[in-house]
């Protein structure tokens, strides 16, 4: 009990320090608890959705996908005509069903030709208007679209773009652009997450999203009382005969959640793994902080010993207080995390997401996962320095306690940390030279580990050298107290070290993760140049294919020298070693397409290919179906006949872009293909005559004026395109790094202020001989920035390692070039120098603060 | 109450006044209404330039107080002190921090020296912080005095209590302050040790004409110092030129004597 007690009081007696390992804890907890809410939210939202949109029984048209994808490779939903309705309605058991038309495949517009899609990714739907839809939405404002002129918006996208009853829409498609007024605006009865949704009536809908009448994307059938959903699926589908895909509204459900719960369970894990991140940070912090509590309070503890404690009570009371830390830390936690889901939420509705608080779903497991991970850490970090406040002997009571005496990291911890670097090193090189790709990331994990490992270890050995080299460029210039802070710096290595160590974590991942980012845009941009002879690419970015208009609108535009058409489809392969290869992608291009694409072959020349009845195959498919040159294959295109094409070309396997395609020519394609099944452009590409990319740039702009579902890019855009994504990537990578980073700049802050208590009959003294305020706030800041710029440079170097390793493995995948961006990593060891001056900002002020007299006198 | 005012005396003080700080109507009180404790009540004290005056009292007279006042580490209630021309009470403490390092010389108890520096570093520390190239000849001077300049590039803690003590004397001395204020300085050290130390100051004294202040309830301490101030309850009681051990002794049995009586 006693223990319990003493460990209590040191707990609020030292609350201040106590506070900031507990918003370690915190912030570590908060961040997995805080993804759990989410993602358990996200969850509830799309079940809500789904259930919501359902009908009992619902039959598609075949090739729609699994999740009610709509997009064929003509640009229109697949279909079934009216006679499947007439056909289910006679069903027994069927109380209603409904017919209705909807297509993704689309680009909304409005008057001025500006895009009504959303903003965040989510798709854009047109679809007709039916008593299904009337279920989960009400009109909030004008009516339901009725005749070819009316068309009805939902409430957030009309909010979102200031649409008004009376504006116009132009809805386009393949089969054209259809233009209707606003006559109606509808509210969701559930919580849409984004989509943008417009609806025609029916009529209209079938003749601007297929362009034939008749026709039905979808069938909602209604089951009669006492007709369950499976049974009801059964009788339709022997109803209607095979073709078709019938699904109960479970099924429905289930089959579009696992559309969007693969996305969800990436973005979770991830997730989790930046809080993991932050939690090995955390226990740094919590080792540290204990670690010193135990150190200053040696003679405490050697007092109580000398009375008669036993190790393991001081070892107890130690790790009580850790437990206590813990508890705290983690409830707050909690609802800390609750908090960050809500947060999270208003972001995602920032950019188009749309998410209700409604549905903010906490299950019982969350709480549980967050209070046992953050006790659990906390009392293991703990442990270590509970072992050496166990060892105190009773004799530290009658020495004099004042500051530890300079702890030299000993030979067995300079053994076993070079061992480690040594080994992870070794792991790092087996992985730059690996030539497989799995053995090569197991041999990275098994590097980056150890090396990780390795410099923790290391770490306070490092310091003296890496603190003296700082401190002769850096701290020199400010003279004596540069030169106290040094030595401040250096006065116990090891915490120095751990302190460093925990900021070395996150910025090795930063490092690591800029080297490869730029290093793909490097090695991306140098494919484009030396690949891409097209001057431009013209495309959709949602996917939509390039209508036959577009492409004559292309070849309109003045300037071009040429047009090449890019498409792609699937066929059947059989190879002569006799094996079928079922649904292979395979791409049809224009002969100029060879020129467009400069493609490495390892056999024939790829222009060949586009002769007739001839295709390439790339390196890796000859090898494993031993295909020479003139092998004959037998390709069965979907929706075609059977062709027996000659390889004329085997491409290399070593190219950045369109890396693995096996090209035929579009002749060859449409011998075999009829005319109404040929896929529309994927891509079209153009290329100007001789210095004329200018003017056929903005010609080529001015010809698809009318059609803005498709964006023309030079290669400058394209690279720019691909710098800006993968930077936004790496931009939300280390945003999700900045919580390890806070948590160590909090473990910089707790270290900090611990030194200035332990050193405050040092400070008293040097105020009372004459140091100004600000020279001893400025010594403090010095001492801080040292640190900071220690934990930066190994992690700085660390991280850049690892990338380095990382594109060297990821070279066999055509990240052939390495690019070190060293303007990241200059910025962030000089933003580090900051972070350590805002980490001095406290504990500077309160020893300025200290009183002369009262300082000296401290004990 | 005795008045500790000396007759200002010229000679020997390089044309500067001969009293180095004093003391006017200097009250420092600490609370308020019935609980205000007076620690220091109108006291009037001038510290003579180039001797060495000790401050002697009871636990609890406000000697401390006194000399902390004194050295500008501490502030007054009510009342005036002046380090040579200038007056020290009301400055703000930029100025104080300034004067300290400038003009003043500290020897504490104990905890006198960075343990993160060589004795030598320690020594210039002062300067080091102002900025100032030290004195090259004074300081080897000072150095030689102490009996250090085989230890200069020691850490404190590989330095004895003694040593230690020496490094912080010397270092008090080294920027060449008007007056060097010592809080016991000798009160962790043994008796031999305290000799030494003692002795060098006298030493520093009589060569250089340094002005000392040292705060002491050993009576052989004091009995190297020119003149003894007694404090009692926050005044000053009495005051005697060239103690001895013994006259120091007798007269703080009179006081406790009469502390008893009374």
């Amino acid at each position: 009990m006693t223990v319990l007690k003493t460990s209590m009081r040191n707990f609020f007696a030292h609350k201040g320090r106590m506070a900031l390992s507990a918003v370690a804890v915190l912030l570590s907890v908060a961040f997995v608890c805080g993804t759990l809410v989410f993602s358990d939210t996200m969850n509830t939202t799309f079940d809500k959705l789904f259930a919501a949109t359902s009908s009992d029984v619902t039959v598609s048209a075949k090739g729609a996908t699994d999740s009610g994808e709509t997009t064929a490779d003509n640009g229109k939903p697949p279909v079934m005509p009216a006679s499947v309705l007439d056909k289910i309605r006679k069903v027994p058991g069927v109380k209603s069903a409904q017919g209705s038309v909807f297509s993704s495949a689309v680009t909304v517009v409005d008057a001025e030709k500006n895009s009504l899609s959303p903003s965040s990714g989510a798709p854009t739907i047109v679809g007709g208007w039916t008593a299904n839809e009337a279920r989960t939405m009400k009109i909030t404002e004008g009516a339901a679209p009725k005749g070819s002129d009316q068309v009805m918006v939902d409430e957030d996208t009309a909010d979102k773009h200031h649409l008004k009853l009376g504006d116009e829409v132009g809805v386009i498609t393949a089969v054209g652009t259809h233009t209707a007024k606003i006559s109606g605006i509808a509210a969701f009865q559930v919580t849409n997450p984004g989509a943008s949704i417009f609806y025609l009536d029916t009529a209209t809908a079938q003749k601007a999203l297929v362009g034939e009448p008749d026709v039905y994307t979808n069938v909602n059938v209604t089951a009669a009382a006492g007709v369950d959903d499976a049974q009801l699926k059964k009788s339709v589908a022997a109803e209607i005969g095979a073709g078709y895909k019938v699904q109960t509204a479970q099924e429905a459900a289930d089959a579009n959640r696992k559309g969007v719960g693969s996305l969800l369970d990436v973005m979770k894990y991830a997730m989790l793994g930046f809080a993991g991140v932050a939690f090995l940070v955390g226990i740094f912090l919590i080792i540290n902080t204990f670690s010193m509590l135990v150190a200053q309070r040696t003679r405490e503890i050697g007092l109580m010993r000398a009375i008669g404690s036993s190790r393991k009570q001081v070892n107890r009371s130690v790790l009580a207080e850790a437990l206590f830390l813990g508890v705290v830390g983690s409830a707050l936690g909690v609802g800390a995390g609750i908090g960050i889901a809500v947060g999270l939420m208003q972001l995602m509705k920032m950019t188009g997401m749309n998410l209700s608080t409604d549905d903010l779903t906490v299950a019982w497991t969350t709480p549980v996962v967050g209070m046992v991970l953050g006790i659990v850490v906390t009392v293991l970090a703990a442990y270590l320095p509970a072992r050496r406040a166990g060892k105190v002997s009773p004799m530290a009571a009658l020495r004099d306690a004042g500051a530890p005496a300079d702890a030299k990291a000993g030979v067995v911890r300079a053994v076993i940390g070079l061992l480690l670097t040594v080994a992870g090193g070794a792991g790092l090189y087996l992985a730059s030279v690996a030539d497989k790709a799995t053995a090569g990331s197991m041999w990275l994990g098994v590097g980056v580990v150890l090396s990780l490992i390795g410099f923790v270890v290391i770490g306070p050995l490092l310091a003296g050298g890496v603190v003296r080299a700082l401190g002769a460029v850096l701290l020199r210039a400010f003279g004596p107290v540069g030169r106290m802070a040094e030595r401040n710096a250096l006065r116990n290595p090891r915490r120095t070290g751990a302190t460093g160590a925990a900021l070395m974590i996150g910025l090795a991942l930063v490092a690591c993760l800029s080297v490869v980012g730029s290093s793909m845009v490097a090695s991306a941009t140098e494919g484009l140049d030396k690949s891409v002879g097209a001057d431009f690419i013209i495309q959709n970015d949602k996917g939509q294919r390039v209508t036959a208009e577009a492409v004559q609108a292309i070849k309109s535009a003045p300037g071009l020298k040429r047009v090449t058409e890019y498409k792609g489809t699937q066929a059947d392969f059989t190879p002569p070693d006799g094996k079928t290869l079922d649904g292979t992608s395979i791409t049809a291009a224009d002969p100029t397409y060879a020129t467009d694409l400069r493609v490495d072959t390892v056999a024939g020349k790829l222009a060949d290919a586009y002769r007739p009845d001839s295709m390439s195959v790339h390196e890796k498919f000859a090898e494993a179906h031993k295909i020479k040159l003139g092998s004959r294959i037998s390709v069965a295109f979907r929706d075609g006949n059977t062709a027996q094409l000659t390889v004329r070309a085997i491409t290399s396997s070593d190219s950045v872009v369109d890396q693995g395609a096996m090209y035929v020519s579009i002749a060859t394609l449409e011998k075999y293909v009829p005319a109404g099944k040929v896929p529309l452009d994927q891509l079209v590409f153009a290329t100007a005559k001789d210095g004329q990319q200018d003017t056929a740039y903005t010609a080529l702009k001015t010809a698809l004026h009318d059609y803005p579902q498709y964006t023309v890019r030079d290669q400058t855009d394209y690279k720019q395109e691909l710098k800006d994504q993968i930077g936004q990537l790496l931009n939300l990578i280390y945003g999700l790094l900045a919580l390890a980073i806070i948590v160590a700049v909090l473990g910089v802050v707790n270290t900090l202020a611990l030194s200035v208590v332990e050193r405050t009959r040092e400070i008293g003294l040097m105020r009372a001989i004459g140091l100004s305020r600000r020279q001893l706030r400025r010594m403090i800041r010095m001492e801080s920035v040292v640190i900071a710029l220690f934990g930066a440079l190994l992690g700085l170097g660390l991280g850049m390692g690892w990338g380095a390793t990382a594109q060297r493995l990821l070279a066999l995948q055509g990240l052939n070039v390495l690019q070190i961006p060293w303007p990241t990593i200059i910025g962030v060891f000089i933003g580090s120098a900051f972070v350590g001056l805002f980490a001095a900002l406290i504990p500077a002020f309160r020893a300025g603060r200290m009183n002369i007299l009262n300082a000296i006198g401290t004990d | 109450m005795t008045s500790a005012v000396t007759i200002p005396r010229h000679g020997g003080t390089g044309g500067r006044t001969a009293v180095a700080a004093r003391a006017r109507q200097v009250v420092k009180a600490y609370g308020s209404g019935e609980t205000q404790v007076v620690a220091l009540d109108h006291v009037d004290v001038d510290i003579a330039r180039g001797q060495f005056t000790a401050i002697m009292g009871p636990s609890g007279s406000g000697k401390s107080t006194l000399m902390h006042c004194l050295a500008g580490l501490d502030t007054v209630s009510s009342g005036e002190i002046y380090l040579d021309e200038t007056e020290i009470t009301g400055l703000k403490d930029k100025k104080l921090t300034q004067l300290r390092r400038d003009r003043i010389g500290f020897i504490f108890q104990a905890f006198n020296l960075l343990p993160t520096l060589n004795a030598i570093e320690n020594i210039t520390l002062p300067m080091d912080i102002a900025g100032r190239k030290p004195d090259q000849e004074w300081l080897n001077q000072v150095v030689e005095t102490v009996g250090l300049a085989d230890r200069l590039k020691h850490r404190p803690t590989q330095l004895s209590g003694g040593q230690q003590q020496r490094v912080a004397v010397a270092r008090a001395l080294a920027a060449r302050p008007e007056i060097i204020f010592g809080d016991e300085p000798t009160g962790n050290l043994d008796s031999r040790a305290g000799a030494e130390v003692l002795g060098f100051l006298r030493r520093s004294v009589d060569d250089l004409g340094q002005t000392i202040v040292m705060v002491t309830h050993d009576p052989v301490a004091a009995s190297y110092a020119d003149r003894v101030l007694y404090l009692a309850d926050g005044r000053i009681v009495d005051e005697m030129l060239k103690p001895t051990a013994e006259t120091v002794l007798d007269r703080m049995k009179d006081f406790d004597a009469r502390g008893r009586t009374s």
